[in-house]
């Protein structure tokens, strides 16, 4: 943010902006006002809404047709966006600048999939073929397993992999995975690949009871390899393989763990020598990592070629992103109707809403990607938000979300905004009632965004007869992001959309993106609650009365049973 | 008698150099163009390298009995035998349906294609019965090394055959060869058909749990030897196809039990012969891992002898062989390979090329130069009794895995050698 104080101040421009902003605000304030009182049903009625609300990048539109605005809400948004310079705060996250203020670094996912041909120096150096250096390691790793050379003890070629990581190690690849299943090629047949990531243990010990040690390859995937749950379910592992096999736990630990770390020195200590490492920087944050060799267990799934389409349906949307302007552009156009939602609407749920169940675990990836990054009070100058931030955000694939929480939608209390994501073509070749299938879902989705968005008015005929509890009464906001057809490349553009959504965000609030200081103290108090649990010494004189009461009843209880066995 | 022979496989040449040897006018069929009669030989340099194969045909051209044409022009013989590959059913099918449409005087067809069980019945359908056009199913029991002397003086004969007169013509045309035959068993084109694929699924149980027996012999320190021995002294069990050994290969008995394990699982969801070839390949880096294990898992930079990359002793074929995927696993974890084989060696070259980590040696001492280990894949008779102590000089360390049981372990052990068989003690 320094960058943009001392210019502000050296042209004595810094009243200017400020106020420029602070009018911005205050003008769509006035302008909410008047919509507010408006239905989304009337405003739906406007000729030509559909063209000029919905945009397009390669195989991916973005309806906004059916959020409570109009064409000119959004001409004023962007002045906002304008006002708080994001042109240059774009500008500085693609060129590698501090964007990450509070821990001095930049923020470089879009390095990740940046071409080989590119170049990009970051502190003297240029970061692209280290980049590249990584994807071609992670490369040949993939060759040997796909081509059955990657042995276990026993000489056994590995056919099954669990990747062991948790928050961003695991979310993204395990999403990639689950959506893109249907692009694994021939070669990659022969390896199942497996997600663990709870601290308990209880989907690893679940697990092992299946496989074979002999020809199980573990991925401890952990930025900082100090992450207690991940380092716990690896422990677990290799202990699991040390009662398998009379080798030397040296060798064990050489041919059946790969690292995937920003810090080589602490895996090694681990006991995973470098060969079997693939590495990442301190510039690629956990969330923004699985175009990063986090990546490895997507690579494995669905090929060298279509990671390598993941990366290039990114890259296009992050040239879209830094390129197009800015009313069209669509981070920024579904980042500014979040604005909308939360500041002037008052609107602070938000659901994501699937229509495939390939994109099962897009809402748990998105609401790390969104909470962990905007989720925050403090701005980058260390003062108080004044705006609401990051609504709470949550998603389920939509049909069966239908038969959950869609009741809250349509006739709760609470005003939710809704994304629903949904391809246009899928089982092309296949099999009729599959199609059909797909065909029943889409028009599930199309149903659902009608009817919140219209009420009772999307059947059309005067509903003044039905009953109080009969009653919809619409007026939910929601954004369509229909895809040409679900592929790598697609699912590339579809995360870059909302990671760059999420950076406009939080370029509108004034805070860190990049940062989650908010986790920390958990995990300080959880060690020394390890400690006094371990010990059995409490109560505690510095720890509260509810923490001192719960550790008794546990003591007890554990107590009761040793006795009684 | 005049005779077409449709087809580039194994038992197509064999057939035509022995029919043409007795005087029958023979026109082989090319797929290629090229009709010129230098050009007269097999498309596979497996097949060339069946032993005698090749002086046979250069005899039968010599003396004019043999021609070549191609095939959809080669319509005018009285006998068509078929052997053609497994994926060529369809061209089989449209050479025939022309054969009817050219001609309605009688022929006789003999298919020994593996299309599959009523492919034969498939073919007679194409033609007029009435007219005396028949179909007989021979399946081909011709095992690559000593095909001629096989199809020459065949101990029994399966044949598929629904029609006295097309059983007669094909009896007049086996006659120089059928003196020995003990059993002929005449039955229809789909048993026939059934039956080979049933013999050879059979042998391909035996290897297979043979294998598995000796596995097991391995983690449960018992000499299988021992326990085979008597096992083939019980007279319902007997002692062919009971040594196990690193897998089974070769071209034309997969084929038959992929076949086989195909229809098993079609039909009957029966996963029998798939756990057999599944097991089978992991069967052939059974030597590889014993040595792996010898190794701590590390063998980047050691250099590594195989003895014998034929998949059986006495043909040049390296198809499915053991030898293919050891030389890969061996090349994946950065070792140096020595290769000898009495046979193999040009196929090998030609499948890998020239490469820094592949040796290609002739003499088999030489293969073992250096290395820190030997491996023996395919039991040659010159592998049986080599000279150990000039083997336990030219190792560095004197490592073998014996992949085929051809050695005594204790003698091995006495001379310092660390002895790995397949579920040997």
């Amino acid at each position: 943010m320094t960058r943009f104080i001392d210019i502000a101040h050296e042209y004595g421009l810094w009243e200017t902006r400020e106020l420029t902003i602070e009018s911005c605000w205050q003008g769509l304030g006035a302008h909410a006002d008047v919509l507010k009182q408006q239905h989304l049903k009337d405003l739906m009625l406007q000729d030509g809404r559909f063209d000029a609300l919905s945009f397009g990048h390669e195989g991916l539109l973005l309806d906004l047709s059916r959020q409570r605005l109009l064409p000119q809400t959004l001409d004023k948004l962007m002045e906002l966006a304008q006002a708080s310079d994001l042109p240059g705060w774009i500008e500085a996250l693609f060129q590698g600048e501090a964007v990450n203020n509070t821990e001095q670094r930049p923020a470089l996912h879009t390095a990740l999939r940046l071409p080989a041909s590119a170049t990009l120096q970051v502190a003297g150096e240029d970061v692209v073929p280290k980049v590249h250096a990584n994807l071609e390691r992670m490369a040949q790793m993939v060759d040997m397993l796909h081509s059955g050379q990657w042995r276990g003890y026993t000489g056994e070629p590995i056919d099954t992999v669990v990747n062991i990581g948790v928050g961003g190690s695991d979310l993204g690849p395990m999403m990639a995975c689950r959506a893109l299943d249907e692009f694994e090629p021939e070669q990659a047949k022969s390896i199942e690949v497996h997600f663990v990531s709870s601290m308990d243990g209880s989907q690893l010990a679940a697990l092992l009871e299946q496989l074979n040690p002999a020809t199980t390859l573990f991925i401890v995937s952990s930025k900082s390899f100090t992450t207690m749950d991940t380092l716990a379910n690896a422990a677990t592992a290799r202990r699991w393989l040390q009662d398998a096999s009379e080798l030397r736990d040296e060798v064990l630990v050489s041919r059946h763990f790969i690292a995937v770390t920003a810090s080589p020195e602490k895996a090694r200590q681990w006991g995973i020598p470098l060969a079997s490492q693939l590495h990442f920087w301190d510039w690629t944050g956990g969330r923004y990592s699985m175009w990063s060799t986090i990546g490895l267990p997507i690579a494995l799934k669905i090929g060298i070629d279509n990671f390598q389409e993941l990366l290039a349906g990114a890259h296009s949307l992050d040239e879209h992103f830094r390129h197009t302007p800015l009313q069209q552009n669509l981070p920024v156009l579904l980042a500014m109707v979040g604005i909308w939602n939360i500041n002037f609407l008052d609107i602070h749920a938000h659901a994501i809403l699937p229509y495939d169940g390939r994109l099962a675990h897009l809402p748990a990836y998105l609401e790390q990607l969104e909470m962990e990054s905007n989720g925050k009070s403090v701005r980058r100058d260390g003062t108080a938000s004044t705006h609401r931030t990051c609504p709470v955000l949550w998603g389920e694939v939509g049909p069966n979300a239908q038969h959950a929480f869609y009741q809250l939608l349509h006739q709760g209390t609470e005003p939710v905004m809704c994304d629903f994501v949904v391809s246009a073509r899928r089982y092309t070749g296949q099999r009729e009632t599959l199609q059909r299938q797909h065909q029943l879902s889409l028009a599930n989705c199309l149903a659902q965004a009608r009817v919140l968005a219209l009420g009772d008015a999307a059947l059309g005929a005067d509903q003044d007869n039905s009953q109080p509890w009969q009653r919809y009464r619409g007026n939910q906001p929601s954004t369509v992001i229909l895809l040409d057809e679900l592929t790598p490349r697609a699912l590339g553009s579809l995360i870059a959309l909302y990671e760059h959504k999420v950076f406009v965000q939080s370029v509108i609030w004034g805070i860190n993106p990049f940062d989650q200081w908010g986790v920390e103290l958990g995990k300080t108090m959880a060690t020394q609650l390890l400690a006094v649990l371990d010990s059995g010494d409490h109560p505690r004189a510095s720890f509260d009365q509810a923490t001192n009461g719960l550790l008794a009843a546990i003591g007890a209880r554990r107590s009761d049973t040793g006795a009684s066995s | 008698m005049k005779i077409a022979v449709w087809g580039d496989e194994l038992a197509a040449w064999v057939a035509a150099a022995q029919l043409a040897a007795f005087g029958n006018d023979v026109c082989v069929s090319l797929s290629h163009a090229d009709t010129a009669v230098a050009s007269i030989r097999p498309g596979q340099s497996s097949v060339q390298a069946e032993p005698g194969l090749m002086g046979l045909l250069e005899t039968a051209i010599a003396q004019g009995n043999l021609s070549t044409a191609l095939a959809h022009e080669s319509l005018d013989a009285s006998v068509y035998w078929l052997a053609m590959a497994p994926d060529e059913e369809e061209q089989a099918i449209a050479l025939v349906r022309r054969l009817a449409q050219r001609t309605d005087a009688p022929l006789l067809l003999i298919n020994q294609s593996n299309f599959g069980i009523g492919a034969s019945d498939k073919l007679q359908a194409l033609l007029n019965q009435r007219a005396g056009q028949n179909v007989i199913c021979l399946p081909d029991t011709l095992q690559q090394g000593s095909a001629l002397s096989q199809f020459g003086r065949p101990q029994s004969l399966l044949v598929g055959c629904e029609d006295e007169a097309g059983l007669a013509l094909l009896k007049a045309l086996l006659r120089p060869f059928v003196g020995g035959v003990q059993s002929l068993q005449m039955m229809t084109r789909r048993e026939a058909e059934f039956t080979k694929f049933a013999i050879t699924g059979m042998l391909a149980l035996r290897l297979g749990y043979i294998n598995e027996l000796a596995n097991l012999a391995d983690l449960l320190s018992v000499d299988i030897e021992v326990v085979r021995e008597g096992m083939g002294s019980d007279e319902r069990i007997g002692r062919h196809y009971l040594a196990p050994g690193c897998g089974f290969g070769g071209q034309h008995f997969t084929q038959y039990i992929e076949g086989l394990a195909g229809l098993f699982s079609e039909k009957r969801r029966s996963t029998l012969l798939d756990t057999v070839l599944t097991e089978n390949q992991r069967q052939m880096e059974l030597p590889f891992r014993k040595l792996w294990q010898h190794f701590e898992c590390d063998l980047q930079g050691k250099t590594v002898a195989l003895w014998g990359l034929a998949f059986k002793p006495g043909v040049a074929s390296i198809d499915n062989a053991p030898a293919l995927r050891t030389i890969d696993a061996l090349l994946a974890q950065g070792a140096q390979v020595r290769l000898h084989d009495p046979e193999a060696l040009p196929e090998v070259r030609e499948r890998y090329g020239n490469n820094a980590r592949l040796q290609y040696c002739a003499d088999k001492y030489d293969a073992a130069q250096g290395a820190d280990a030997l491996l023996l894949l395919t039991e040659w008779p010159e592998y049986w009794s080599p000279d150990f102590v000039r083997l336990a000089q030219a190792l560095r360390t004197r490592v073998i895995v014996d992949g085929r049981n051809i050695y005594d372990p204790a003698l091995l052990r006495a001379q310092g050698f660390d002895y790995y068989g397949i579920g040997r003690l």
